[in-house]
C-alpha cells in the first residue's frame, strides 16, 4: 500500500474542507482500503469520516431519510425500510457477506468500485483505472462484464445491489459541498463509460454525501429484488432486478425496473416500464416488459447469456409481486 | 558476587525497567552469551507454547522478551557490566549460559547451569527443561494431542501448562511497543478485549496486522487479506466485521473483541466449547474467524431462533476449505441452550 496521510473528520464541514483530488473519504473502508493494498487506489490523503454523525435512519420531508453513514445492515434491518421499501432490504441482503455489510455505509456502497477483474489486477489495460491504456476485458475474458451501456473502451459492471434498488425507488442523494448542499436524484448520479471511463459519477472531489432520502411513492411498498449469481450467497450478480409497480383496478399504475449485473451503470429500464404503464398484467405483457428492457444489450463474446438471464429476472421479480399481491388481496386482484 | 539460585526459592529480579514484571505469568529466562531473533524461532515458540511460558533471553546482543506468539522485542542492551551484575543474581558467570524455568509464583522449578555453555541451543535446553516438569508433574488425565491442539486453537491460545498464568493475563500484558514504533507514526489508542493499548501505527496499517504483530493476539487469522474469507472476523462494538479491511486507526474508540477476549479466564465462551464439543473444525485456521462470526450472528439474532438454512447464510461470511461446515452450522445450534 502506498503512504498517505490520514485525518479525522470531526465535522462534515471539516471532511469537506479536507477533501481534493487525491483525497479520498474512508467510512467502511470495504472498498478503498482492498483497493489500496492493491494499489489501484493510491490517494495521498484519506479522510476518515467514519464518526460523522451522519449514520440516522429518519422521517425526511419526503419519505425516510437514511444518512450516508448508516450501515448496510442497519438499512436492511430497519422495520420501515422492510415495511415501506422491501426492495432495499432484499437488495441489501443479498450482497456481500454479513461482515461487510456491517461496515460498509450507504455512500461507500454508492460509489464503490467495479469489480472488473482488468480494473483490479493494476497491471492490464484499463481505461478506468489508467485512462488511455485501452480495454483488456472488451476482447479479453469479460462472462462478468455489461451488456448494457457499455462502449469500445469500458464494459465494466457497476457492482451494487444498493443502487439498483434506490433507482426503482427515485432516491434523492444530498450531497454537501463547500459552498451548499445540493440534490441529485439517483438517476442523475451515474455516468455511462463512453470515452471516460474514469468519471464515474456526478459528485465531486469536494463533495460529501450527506444523506439520500427515499420518497413516499405509491409502488415503493410494492416491490421486490430478485438476484441470479454464480453460487446462492456472497457473490456479485449475474444479472439482478428491482421492479417497483401500483396496480390500480386490475391495471398496472406506475412502475419501475431497473437492472443490476448487466449494466456500466445501475440500469433503469424506462422502455420496459412504459411497455407496463395502464396495461392488465399478463404472461404476455411481462413477456413484452422484459425484452424491452434489454432493448439495446450488446453482449459479446462470454456474456451473451446475461441477456436472456436478465429478462427473465425481470420477469421472476414481476410475477413474484404478483404472487405476493393476490396473496394480500385473497386472489382478487388479477 | 555469585550465588546459586535454588529449585524452589524465589527467583530473583531481573530488575529491567524496560521489563514488565509479570509475577503471574510463567517464565524462561535464559542467559546465553549471543542470541538473536530467528535463531531456531520455530522451535522456541513451540517448546514456549508447550509450557505457556514466556522467555527472557539475557544475551550480549541484548534483553530480548517474547511470548510463544509474539515476534521478539529487544527490550534493553546491557553493557557486559550490566551483564554480569544480572548474570551474578542467578548464579551465572564467566562462560556460564543457563536456563531457568520460574512459575507463576515467582518460584524457580527448574535450574539449568552449564558453566561450557548450553549444548545443542536454546531450544534443546527448554525442551529438555519442559520434559524434566513433565516428569515432575504430569497430572493425571492430561489431554491427548488433539485435544491439546483443539484447545489451543479454540481459545487462540497456547495450552497453559504451568497453572495459575490465565490466557486473558497473558494476552493483556503491555506490549512493549515503543520499541517497535516507527518515528511518523501515529498515535492511536486501541480498546482490545477490555483493555485500552496506546501504540504508534503506520497508517496504512489494518487492524489485523496491528493485533497479530504488534499486540501478540495471533488467534485473529490472516487469510485472503482482502474481505473474502472471514478468517479475521472480529466485533467492532459487538458487530462482526473483518481486521483486514479496517484500518487500525480508524478502530479507535470502538470496543474490540477478538478471540482470545471470549473466554472468561479458564471458562471458555459457549461458542467455543460447541466447537470442541461439536468438533467444528478441520484444520483449524478459519476457526476464530468462524466463532467471532457466530457470536457476532446470534448477537445480531437476539432471542429468536435460527433455522439451520438461515445459520448457513447468517455464516456465508466465512469459508472453510476443509469443508467442516455441516459440523459448524451443528455447533452453532448447539451453543444456544444455556447461553447467559
Amino acid at each position: 500500500m502506498q503512504p498517505f496521510t490520514y485525518v479525522r473528520a470531526r465535522t462534515v464541514d471539516e471532511a469537506v474542507a479536507a477533501a481534493g483530488s487525491d483525497t479520498r473519504f474512508v467510512a467502511g473502508g470495504t472498498t478503498l482500503v482492498d483497493l489500496m493494498r492493491l494499489e489501484v487506489m493510491t490517494p495521498r490523503t484519506i479522510v476518515d469520516i467514519s464518526g460523522l454523525p451522519l449514520d440516522a435512519i429518519e422521517e425526511g420531508p419526503t419519505g425516510l431519510r437514511v444518512g450516508a453513514l448508516a450501515r448496510n445492515s442497519a438499512v436492511a434491518r430497519d422495520p420501515r425500510v422492510r415495511a415501506r421499501y422491501p426492495v432495499l432490504a432484499q437488495a441489501l441482503e443479498s450482497g456481500a457477506s454479513p461482515q461487510l455489510r456491517n461496515m460498509a455505509t450507504v455512500g461507500g456502497n454508492l460509489l464503490q468500485r467495479t469489480r472488473c477483474s482488468y480494473f483490479r489486477d493494476g497491471v492490464s489495460a484499463c481505461n478506468k483505472r489508467a485512462p488511455g491504456t485501452g480495454c483488456a476485458a472488451f476482447d479479453g475474458y469479460h462472462r462478468m462484464h455489461a451488456v448494457l451501456g457499455g462502449s469500445e473502451h469500458c464494459i465494466a459492471a457497476h457492482p451494487s445491489d444498493m443502487a439498483v434498488a434506490l433507482l426503482a425507488l427515485d432516491a434523492i442523494v444530498h450531497v454537501r459541498g463547500p459552498l451548499a448542499t445540493r440534490t441529485v436524484p439517483i438517476a442523475d448520479l451515474f455516468l455511462l463509460p463512453k470515452d471516460t471511463p474514469h468519471v464515474e459519477h456526478t459528485i465531486g472531489a469536494n463533495e460529501l454525501i450527506v444523506h439520500v432520502d427515499l420518497p413516499a411513492t405509491p409502488f415503493a411498498a410494492h416491490s421486490r429484488y430478485v438476484k441470479v449469481r454464480d453460487r446462492s450467497e456472497f457473490a456479485f450478480a449475474l444479472a439482478s432486478a428491482a421492479v417497483a409497480f401500483e396496480l390500480r383496478s386490475g391495471r398496472v399504475g406506475e412502475a419501475r425496473i431497473a437492472l443490476g449485473g448487466v449494466g456500466t451503470r445501475p440500469w433503469r429500464a424506462r422502455e420496459a416500464e412504459a411497455v407496463l404503464a395502464g396495461q392488465p398484467p399478463s404472461p404476455e405483457l411481462v413477456k413484452k416488459a422484459s425484452a424491452a428492457a434489454l432493448e439495446g444489450a450488446r453482449p459479446r463474446k462470454d456474456n451473451a447469456f446475461k441477456v436472456e438471464l436478465a429478462r427473465r429476472t425481470v420477469a421472476r421479480a414481476f410475477e413474484e409481486l404478483l404472487v405476493a399481491q393476490d396473496a394480500k388481496d385473497g386472489g382478487g386482484a388479477r | 558476587m555469585t550465588h546459586a539460585v535454588a529449585v524452589g526459592a524465589r527467583a530473583p529480579d531481573l530488575a529491567l525497567p524496560a521489563l514488565v514484571e509479570t509475577a503471574d505469568c510463567p517464565r524462561v529466562i535464559a542467559f546465553v552469551h549471543r542470541w538473536h531473533p530467528g535463531a531456531d524461532g520455530a522451535a522456541l515458540r513451540a517448546e514456549l507454547r508447550g509450557l505457556g511460558a514466556e522467555l527472557v533471553v539475557v544475551s550480549g546482543t541484548g534483553v530480548w522478551a517474547f511470548g510463544p506468539d509474539d515476534h521478539a522485542e529487544r527490550v534493553a542492551l546491557l553493557s557486559p557490566r550490566q551483564l554480569a551484575t544480572v548474570g551474578a543474581r542467578f548464579g551465572v558467570s564467566g562462560r556460564g549460559e543457563a536456563v531457568f524455568v520460574v512459575d507463576e509464583h515467582g518460584l524457580v522449578r527448574i535450574a539449568h547451569r552449564s558453566d561450557a555453555g548450553l549444548a545443542g541451543g536454546l531450544a534443546d535446553a527448554i525442551a529438555a527443561a519442559a520434559q524434566a516438569m513433565l516428569a515432575d508433574s504430569a497430572p493425571a488425565g492430561m489431554l491427548d494431542r488433539r485435544e491439546w491442539n483443539l484447545a489451543a486453537l479454540v481459545s487462540g491460545f497456547a495450552f497453559v501448562f504451568l497453572t495459575g498464568c490465565k490466557p486473558r493475563d497473558r494476552a493483556q500484558r503491555e506490549a512493549p511497543v515503543e520499541a517497535a514504533a516507527l518515528p511518523e507514526g501515529l498515535a492511536i489508542e486501541l480498546d482490545v478485549n477490555g483493555k485500552v493499548r496506546a501504540l504508534r501505527v503506520d497508517p496504512r496499517a489494518s487492524l489485523l496486522d496491528t493485533l497479530r504483530e504488534r499486540l501478540g493476539l495471533t488467534g485473529t487469522k490472516k487469510g485472503c487479506d482482502m474481505g473474502q474469507c472471514g478468517a479475521c472476523t472480529v466485533l467492532l462494538d459487538g458487530e462482526r466485521m473483518l481486521s483486514c479491511l479496517t484500518l487500525a486507526a480508524m478502530a479507535q474508540g470502538k470496543k474490540i473483541v477478538t478471540i482470545e477476549g471470549l473466554a472468561q479466564g479458564d471458562e471458555l465462551h459457549p461458542m467455543q466449547r460447541a466447537f470442541v464439543e461439536r468438533d467444528g473444525l478441520q484444520c483449524g485456521y478459519c476457526t476464530p474467524g468462524q466463532i467471532m462470526s457466530a457470536v457476532g450472528m446470534l448477537a445480531e439474532a437476539g432471542d429468536r431462533q435460527l433455522t439451520d438454512a438461515e445459520v448457513r447464510h447468517g455464516m456465508s461470511g466465512n469459508l472453510c476449505r476443509c469443508g467442516a461446515y455441516p459440523n459448524i452450522v451443528a455447533a452453532i445450534q448447539s451453543s444456544r441452550p444455556g447461553r447467559p
